[in-house]
């Protein structure tokens, strides 16, 4: 943290040292930014900064400049149509569209906070310039300059491209997504046909109030608790069963190993969506599993212990809230056993087996000897993919959503009121949210507090795995 | 005699396992070649066998089932993903793993915790932002959305690539090679197995993805969709009873290449969960 804050602190000294030192070639850089190379002879980079420079200027006052003076009201101008009966065409008059405008400021802040950045680096790079003529040292050319593109600044040309990339796919959408919170963007205020505007946090109180018109503080509540249930469950049954199985395949009693595993594989290489919508169908109320528990009687039985209503002929498997929250688990664990188990294996290959060796002449038991030895190195090594595995769970969608979608219908009105289920995780909450109610706003509140979740449990990961990063040690 | 008995135990647990295991694939497999459309809620096996399913995925094409335009549409936005994807990851990996410059470890961090934030969460935005380009409802969105941010996925690559040894980059270094030429001519060739891992993983991904085409894709033009768009589609409520053979067919027939795929991929799987620190 220190040496953030040191490397920041220095990020800006070596600015004020430019400017300060610099002479009035550099000063006048600062405004017209090519001066300072061409001053050195490197005219066609003194050329490129003016072009950039006139670019950027281009950019804010026909881009930037009228998207932002509308970022604070997002838009005052209604859309409306006019229907002139005469030439039976209809006028549309220039109407803002909320949404445009929160996107296109967004990334015209970019722009110019990406601007200003490039500023001070060549404030700084126009000042090095003088320091090396001061100095009488060697001042590139271009055709140097370029190829040190290639050389000793390869990484720039590397990342170029890659960085855009995440910007546009990444870091611009979770900006755009936190904008949205705390706007009153949904169905009733739906660009182009109508404004949105800014609301404050009055989106986050919805969410944790609870009132007989507002239900969302009641549904996070619920939604919350099992999210976390599932994530505990999910991660833990898996990551369990995997290692037990990793274990009996690769007992040395075993024969064939290479056979089971690859059965066990089998059922993962399928895209899970086939698997998935297919095992829905295969507990479907009326479904095959249904049948075969009617006919030899299962299903009474469990009537007549209580777990089925006494009203259905059938199990609800993916219908009943309880019924369903433990098939989700059961199928989940069928889904998620055999990843856990290709890790497990590649890792148990890795146990010391001195250790065990030794353990087992000292009279342990083979219980012991999983508790004592394989699971403690079990968890060093694969303790920070327990805690992404634990992540991913908590955004498992393709599971819930496959499983439930059309089939599962809540009878809790208070739930239903904020279209939430029982079965819901947060994702899939709001991934209803927006396809099929489009109440952009809740949904951008949900994602922002789900991302604070897993930002929580993804820097404990994070700490660890930079600590134990051994890249070094190879080189 | 005690330990006949309990090795053909221990394989009978095996074997059930398996069986629980495998059930909804064998399914999936008989179901594909039954005469009867619906769901067959009380017979496993279908009572009349046919090759009907097939033909009517590649041959007989109506509104509803296109698949030869969705297993070419999701081709051609596999191909242009793995493609863009692996010369991303290849970009990221070489400049963490080799090169050194300031900032490096920031940035590696930065990454590393931005790729832990789940894609799903700002999918609506990311919708909004195609949209706004027009880029819905197109495969070119497609390519974008699953090839863009691939950069960020650079850590098993690297983790590879940390093991070649410095020394020959260091070498050809002193021969005059620029920093380039070491990245094209030594780097990439000892990389190949990674390369095969990243080429495949990233070519799974259309294939296997579900959330981000149906939201991208919503024109409800069947002639755009990909082929888990299209298979969801026939699982609807209405259409269910008519195509549910179909749809098992069209499961089998996506399966076999993805499957064989994936067995090849899946040595390298290991790896790149435990971060290379199985090596020990």
């Amino acid at each position: 943290m220190k040496k953030a804050l040191s490397s920041i602190g220095n990020y800006f000294k070596d600015f004020g040292i430019a400017f300060v030192k610099g002479d009035v070639w550099v000063k006048v850089s600062a405004v017209l930014m090519g001066v300072g190379y061409i001053a050195r002879k490197q005219v066609i980079n003194g050329i490129i900064m003016f072009l950039v420079e006139a670019l950027f200027a281009v950019l804010c006052v026909g881009y930037a400049a009228p998207n932002l003076a509308k970022f604070g009201t997002l838009g005052t101008v209604q859309f409306e149509q006019v229907f002139d009966p005469l030439t039976m065409t209809s006028t549309i008059n220039d109407y803002d569209n909320s949404f445009l405008i929160l996107l296109n400021s967004i990334i015209a802040l970019f722009l110019i906070l990406v601007f200003v950045i490039f500023w001070i680096a060549n404030m700084k790079a126009v000042y090095r310039l003088q320091v090396r003529q001061e100095n009488k040292e060697h001042i590139n050319s271009f055709a140097e300059d370029m190829r040190a593109l290639f050389n000793e600044k390869f990484h720039i040309t590397l990342l170029t491209l890659p960085t855009i990339g995440v910007i546009l796919m990444n870091i611009l959408p979770i900006l755009v997504l936190v904008a949205v919170a705390f706007t009153n963007y949904d169905q009733q205020h739906m660009p182009p046909s109508a404004l949105f505007t800014w609301v404050g946090w009055s989106n986050f109180k919805n969410l944790f109030t609870s009132s007989v018109t507002v239900t969302f503080g009641y549904s996070f509540k619920k939604v919350l608790v099992w999210t976390l249930e599932w994530a505990v469950l999910a991660t833990f049954t898996t990551y369990i069963g995997g290692i037990l199985l990793a274990k009996f395949i690769n007992n040395k009693k075993t024969k064939l190993p290479k056979m089971w595993r690859t059965l066990f594989i089998i059922a993962i290489a399928v895209p899970q969506f086939v698997t998935l919508l297919l095992v829905r169908n295969f507990f479907a109320d009326s479904g095959i599993v249904n049948t075969f528990c009617n006919s030899i009687g299962f299903t009474d039985f469990l009537k007549n212990v209580g777990l089925v209503p006494a009203n259905l002929s059938y199990i609800p498997f993916l219908t009943n809230p309880g019924w369903a929250k433990v098939m989700i688990v059961i199928i989940n664990i069928w889904v998620g056993i055999p990843y856990q188990m290709l890790i497990a294996t590649g890792v148990l290959m890795n146990i010391p087996e001195d250790q065990i060796e030794s353990a087992r002449i000292d009279g342990a038991n083979p219980l012991q000897i999983f508790i004592k030895i394989t699971m403690p190195y079990m968890l060093f090594v694969t303790g920070p993919s327990l805690i992404t595995d634990f992540v991913k769970n908590i955004n498992n969608f393709n599971v819930i959503y496959l499983l439930t979608q059309d089939v599962f219908v809540t009878s809790d009105q208070l739930l239903a009121n904020s279209n939430a289920k029982e079965v819901d995780l947060l994702v899939t909450w709001l991934f209803r949210l927006t396809n099929e109610y489009y109440n952009y706003k809740m949904a951008s509140v949900i994602g922002i507090i789900v991302f604070i979740i897993c930002a929580a449990f993804t820097l404990v990961t994070f700490t660890r795995t930079i600590k134990g990063d051994k890249e070094e040690e190879f080189q | 005699m005690k330990k006949t008995i309990s090795s053909i135990l221990r394989h009978l647990v095996l074997l059930l396992l398996a069986v629980v295991w495998l059930i909804p694939i064998l399914w999936l497999f008989v179901t594909s070649f039954s005469g009867y459309k619906g769901i067959n809620t009380s017979h496993f096996f279908p009572e009349t066998w046919t090759l009907d399913n097939y033909a009517q995925l590649f041959f007989w094409s109506d509104s509803i089932v296109q698949y030869n335009r969705w297993f070419m549409n999701t081709l051609v936005i596999a191909i242009f993903t793995c493609l863009i994807s692996t010369i991303l990851v290849l970009m990221v990996s070489y400049t963490m793993s080799k090169l050194r410059f300031p900032g490096r470890k920031q940035l590696m961090s930065f990454s590393i915790i931005l790729n832990m934030f789940p894609g799903v969460l700002s999918m609506i935005a990311i919708y909004f932002i195609l949209k706004t380009f027009n880029l819905t409802n197109s495969h070119i969105g497609m390519i974008i959305v699953y090839s863009a941010g691939a950069g960020l996925g650079f850590l098993i690559c690297k983790g590879f690539m940390d093991t070649i040894s410095v020394s020959l980059s260091e070498a050809a270094r002193l021969e005059g090679a620029s920093e380039a030429k070491i990245f094209f001519r030594i780097i990439i060739p000892l990389s190949k197995p990674i390369i095969v891992y990243t080429v495949i993983s990233s070519f799974l991904i259309p294939w296997g993805d579900f959330v981000f085409a149906k939201l991208m894709l919503n024109s409800g033009i069947a002639t755009d969709w990909t082929v888990a768009i299209g298979l969801f589609n026939m699982l609807g409520k209405s259409m269910i009873a008519k195509y549910f053979s179909v749809f098992c067919a069209g499961g089998v027939v996506i399966s076999v290449p993805i499957s064989i795929l994936f067995l090849i991929m899946q040595k390298f799987y290991v790896e790149g969960i435990t971060g290379g620190s199985v090596k020990g």
